[in-house]
């Protein structure tokens, strides 16, 4: 089995300029890269690229591919296309497939540079054909000249939807929106500006529901949402497209990392889990470096200096001469282009690294402020008009509601007198009265309200709670259901406290749940079921669900798995258990280990 | 051919040699080079294999062989990613039965 | 956790599980139980999920049909589905010696009342053409052997132990174990102390070194076993099949995964839960030669699990000579998920009646190994 020196995985930016830097030191490099088109990302992109003259500015990301191919192959380095990494092994050892064969290679240094992929977005009927990553979509029109659709719902205002709004009217097609769940657009002014001018409209605070179609998108259900990203009911748009492209960001390919015993951590600001690195790109194996998307989800140019900066590093390590200068001088270049105020998400997530970037502050979030209760159920009048009735006060034993001589007074409640004995809810003709009690030590609050539908709810049915304007607030759980003679039947229901005097309505949820897990078609809900039943560790819910056991290796599902899992249980994905990468990476078929005569 | 890209802004797409593979027993005309799930779509088949629990239309998302939505069996071989397979003349491509045959 | 016990077990894998259910069941209460990690963290989730009754000594024979027979229960006692098949099991022999051996074994097991027969190489064709069957001299069948999955088995066990009231406690390791005028006063925990009188070493292939905690030697230790996975496919495999010969076991799930595994010839020592590469060479060679059809078929997962090897590859299970209420109930060497029915009936009626009842495990006593090892080979 062959050593070499440095060996690279992935030819995209970082890993091109990787290979440039040691192959213009001398260094003997290998780098494998699994299409049969060397330049990750950069083969499809057709737009001209910031940065500056060194790293390429106004060349557009194909041409970009081209020149840095020519570069390396004028180096010693050799380049393996079509070489798919499945797995690394003991003793630097590393396992790929080429030509349907296995090949086995042995490393000094390891450069990965695997690059990221598409976060899964689910909605109902996300698994329709129809709906695709923004890179297959880029795959399709830039690559194989394939016209992707004719009609395009784009998810997700970030550089790359906006970029891929303008390749789509470039190729041809039309894009009927770009929406965005949060309130501002994602991606660079410049971007939405090309966008915004071709006429195609940018919703802001808007989430896609669901796809219609038998065998693949004919339309799709957009919706506002608010602030806690909940669709606003009411609110719902059906547009007809043919394709939906989910450009919700990307994440960075981590397995190959782990398998090299790079430690990862969870840094959301960096793109999910990253492999835990040092300035110079050292991951915790001294041995193995990272560059790229694979290290934080940025730009080219950032993945170009980092593989550049990698190199130089290893190449010191290799051939014991100092870089140090240059280094240095890469190490400035990068800190610069992460100064801007666009770059704060990245210093935050460096700076939980260790690694101190520009002395831009990163703005702050604020937090809730809790209300505090004192745990008596209570009622509450919500009746804010003067209309002559006073049945509450009537009916009070109590003597804690006082309307007065003239009825057409508003109620006014005595808290201290209230008992919650609900007589008065049961009595009012505007429905205006309910019970609330919060118990502080468990969080949990309870609200009793009128509840005059069928089918009456069942006890432990859980149920949406609605606000006043008729949004989704939170889950409740039924905990009584009184059936009253007048048909006013009283229904408490069970929920967090901070929702309490928010929820006015109950609402039976809607019977359909996106699939987390395409491989092996398990919806949120069945998820859910499960952790309710008190599966509350990754591993157990796993192997209850087979939810990240399909043969895409858990590369759809687990951040969505633990997402569920996070907010179920009120641990940050941080503490959770993320799971073991074993190889193979890929499936791959028993024949790719025998000797071609024995095929 | 129908479904394909002739004049682009920026970039050229040269005439490429024609492949020509079967899909459940109907020629298609593909380029050479195409991924079978491309020349696919490019002819207007969307719908790659029903999923095998519940039966449901399934495509592709990724598009470069890390999400696993394109199985499809090809030359006799199940769950083979169409999107990372080049096509060839003659080659037989079908949507294979729930989880696919191996016997 | 509670602080008071009536018997504490170390190790909450599908032994541990298993006693602990069944203590429950005859009416004990405040039964804790420890596990390190998650639930089926250990060698249970880790393993091929077989359940087989051809052994090669009658009183095994025996324990394992008893732990069939629960088994084929296990939905109505314990409350969940495991998956459990009884597609089979194909033994195959290669050599005189092999063959000589299954006439053996199947003559005795028949005396037991086990529903085996031997096969003859066209027999074997006939019944699965998908098999190569050059070398094959002959096999033995038993239509009632099968399959099930082990996680969900031992997760099932949990939450049923929850619900019966005992204490599951899981993310928590034992420290040690304390001891009073040689008598068991309680157990030390990273989570806090609980008294008891009564411990049970459940913990495979760390159980030597529970024992070690209170001078108790238990001849047991770990070896790592690869594994395999591959994708699933439509169901063609209905038993689970073993070549001791060519060294390999192979079996498709309910979900249509193949899964499938061999005994490293220089096995890394249990602790050593990481995989090679040479592991999918050496089965890419020999599975693909004896089942052509799987040249197509994908890998898609490989992983390591540890054998509580025991020095004759048979379960060890007594009370310590050493120290009195200490059980210990490990060294299954690669066959402990097929017994666990029967073996958490037999331990559980150990400790609350003094000795088993239902059946008889005194051949798997310390004992015998004063005696002549007689090691079982039908293992891979």
């Amino acid at each position: 089995m062959k050593t070499y020196d440095a060996v690279i995985i992935g030819g995209g930016p970082a890993g091109l300029l990787g290979a440039l830097t040691l192959g213009n030191h001398g260094v003997e490099t290998l780098l494998l890269d699994e299409n049969a088109e060397i330049g990750g990302q950069l083969v499809k992109q057709t737009h001209k690229f910031f940065g500056d003259h060194e790293h390429y500015a106004s060349v557009r990301g194909f041409e970009i591919a081209k020149k840095l191919r020519t570069e390396v192959e004028k180096t010693q380095v050799k380049l393996s296309t079509s070489s798919t990494v499945i797995g690394i092994y003991p003793e630097n050892t590393i396992a790929y497939v080429r030509n349907d064969q296995m090949e086995k290679v042995r490393y000094k240094k390891l450069l990965i540079a695997t690059g990221a992929m598409e976060k899964q977005l689910p909605f109902i009927n996300s698994d329709l054909p129809g709906v695709y990553g923004a890179g297959a979509i880029q795959t399709l029109m830039n690559q194989y000249g394939i016209f992707p659709g004719k009609r395009f719902l784009i998810v997700g205002s970030g550089n790359i939807g906006l970029i891929l709004a303008y390749q789509l009217v470039q190729a041809g097609a039309e894009v009927r929106a770009i929406i965005e769940a949060l309130g501002a657009i994602g991606g660079y002014e410049v971007h939405s500006n090309k966008v915004k001018r071709l006429g195609i409209p940018i919703l802001l605070n808007h989430t896609v529901l669901k796809a219609i179609g038998d065998e693949s998108v004919q339309g799709a259900v957009i919706a506002r949402v608010d602030d806690k990203f909940n669709p606003v009911a009411g609110t719902e748009k059906e547009l007809v497209v043919d394709t939906i492209c989910i450009s919700v960001g990307l994440m960075p390919l981590t397995e190959l990392a782990e398998q090299a015993q790079c430690k990862i951590s969870y840094i959301p600001e960096l793109g999910g889990y990253v492999p835990l690195r040092d300035v110079r790109m050292r991951t915790t194996n001294p041995d193995v470096f990272v560059a790229g998307d694979l290290s934080s989800i940025e730009e080219a140019t950032t993945a170009m200096i980092e593989g550049k900066i990698a190199a130089l590093q290893i190449t010191e390590d290799l051939e014991k001469i100092d870089l140090e200068e240059e280094l240095n001088e890469e190490l400035k270049t990068i800190s610069l282009f992460r100064s801007g105020p666009k770059s704060f998400k990245i210093r935050a997530g460096l700076e939980k690294m260790g690694i101190k970037n520009s002395k831009i502050e990163v703005p702050k979030v604020t937090s809730f402020i809790k209300r505090i209760e004192d745990g008596k159920v209570r009622a509450v009048i919500e009746c804010d008009e003067e209309i002559p009735c006073n049945s509450c006060e009537s009916v009070c034993k109590f003597d804690a509601i006082k309307i007065g001589k003239n009825l057409n007074a508003k109620p006014v409640l005595d808290p201290s007198k209230c008992t919650g004995c609900s007589l008065c809810m049961l009595s009012c003709p505007g429905l205006a009265i309910f019970m609330e009690s919060v118990d502080t030590v468990t969080h949990k609050g309870t609200l009793a309200l009128p509840y005059e539908f069928l089918p009456l709810p069942k006890v432990e049915e859980k149920m949406w709670g609605m606000d006043r304007d008729g949004n989704y607030v939170c889950d409740v759980t039924v905990k009584k259901v009184i059936k009253s003679p007048n048909k006013t039947n009283i229904v408490h229901v069970e929920m967090q406290d901070e929702f309490v005097d928010m929820v006015r309505h109950i609402k039976f949820p809607q019977k359909e749940s996106p699939f987390v897990c395409r491989c092996e078609e398990i919806t949120v809900e069945e998820i859910e079921k499960v952790i309710d039943s008190g599966i509350t560790d990754f591993e157990e819910l796993k192997r209850m669900t087979r939810v990240t056991m399909g043969p895409c290796g858990g590369k759809n599902c687990r951040m969505i798995t633990l997402g569920i899992l996070s907010r179920k249980t009120g641990i940050p994905i941080s503490e959770l258990s993320h799971g073991t990468s074993r190889p193979p990476v890929k499936p791959v078929e028993f024949s790719i280990f025998l000797r071609r005569d024995e095929k | 051919m129908e479904g394909r890209i002739t004049e682009h802004p920026i970039l050229n797409f040269t005439k490429k040699k024609t492949v020509k593979f079967f899909f459940e027993g109907r020629e298609v005309e593909a380029y050479e080079g195409d991924s079978v799930a491309a020349a696919l779509h490019a002819s207007g088949i969307r719908v790659l294999r029903y999923t095998p629990v519940n039966g449901r239309p399934a495509g592709f998302f990724c598009a470069v062989g890390k999400c696993s939505s394109c199985l499809m069996e090809i030359d006799g071989i199940p769950n083979v990613r169409s999107c990372m397979t080049e096509v060839k003349e003659g080659m037989s491509v079908r949507r294979q039965k729930e989880k696919g045959d191996v016997v | 956790m509670i602080k008071e016990a009536s018997a504490v077990i170390i190790g909450g894998g599908i032994i541990g599980s298993s006693i602990a259910f069944n203590l429950l069941k005859m009416g004990m209460k405040d039964v804790s139980i420890f596990e390190r990690s998650y639930i089926s963290s250990g060698s249970t989730g880790r393993c091929g999920g077989g359940i087989r009754q051809q052994w090669s000594s009658p009183m095994n024979v025996r324990l394992a049909m008893r732990s069939v027979k629960l088994f084929e229960n296990f939905k109505i006692d314990v409350g969940n589905d495991i998956e459990y098949y009884q597609g089979g099991y194909l033994l195959l022999a290669y050599t005189d010696s092999e063959a000589d051996d299954f006439v053996k074994n199947v003559t005795m097991q028949k005396a037991q009342g086990l529903d085996v027969e031997l096969l003859t190489p066209l027999m074997i064709k006939e019944k699965f053409p998908f098999l190569n069957i050059e070398g094959i001299k002959v096999g033995s069948w038993c239509q009632s052997d099968g399959h099930a999955n082990p996680q969900i088995a031992n997760i099932a066990y949990a939450i049923a132990i929850r619900k019966l009231g005992g204490d599951f406690n899981s993310h928590t390791e034992v420290k040690g174990i304390d001891v009073k005028n040689g008598e068991i006063i309680g157990v030390e925990t990273d989570k806090g102390f609980v008294s008891t009188h009564t411990v049970i070493d459940t913990a495979g292939a760390n159980s030597a070194k529970i024992g070690e905690m209170v001078d108790v030697k238990i001849p047991v230790y770990g070896e790592r076993h690869q594994i395999l996975i591959t994708e699933p496919v439509n169901h063609f495999l209905d038993p689970l099949v073993i070549n001791f010969n060519h060294n390999y076991y192979v079996r498709q799930t309910h979900h249509g995964s193949l899964i499938m595994g061999q005994g490293d010839k220089n096995p890394a020592p249990g602790e050593d839960l990481g995989n090679t590469i040479e592991f999918l060479e050496e089965m890419a060679a020999k599975m693909t030669k004896d089942f052509p059809l799987l040249k197509k078929v994908h890998i898609v997962r490989q992983w390591s699990g540890a054998y509580d090897m025991s020095p004759d590859a048979q379960p060890v299970i007594d009370e310590a000579h050493e120290l009195s209420r200490f059980i210990y109930a490990t060294g299954f060497s690669g066959h402990g998920f097929m017994l666990a029915p029967a073996v958490g009936e037999a331990v559980a009626e150990m400790v609350i009646h003094g000795k088993s009842m239902t059946m008889d495990i005194s051949n798997l006593k310390i004992d015998r190994f004063r005696e002549k090892v007689e090691k079982e080979h039908n293992v891979v």
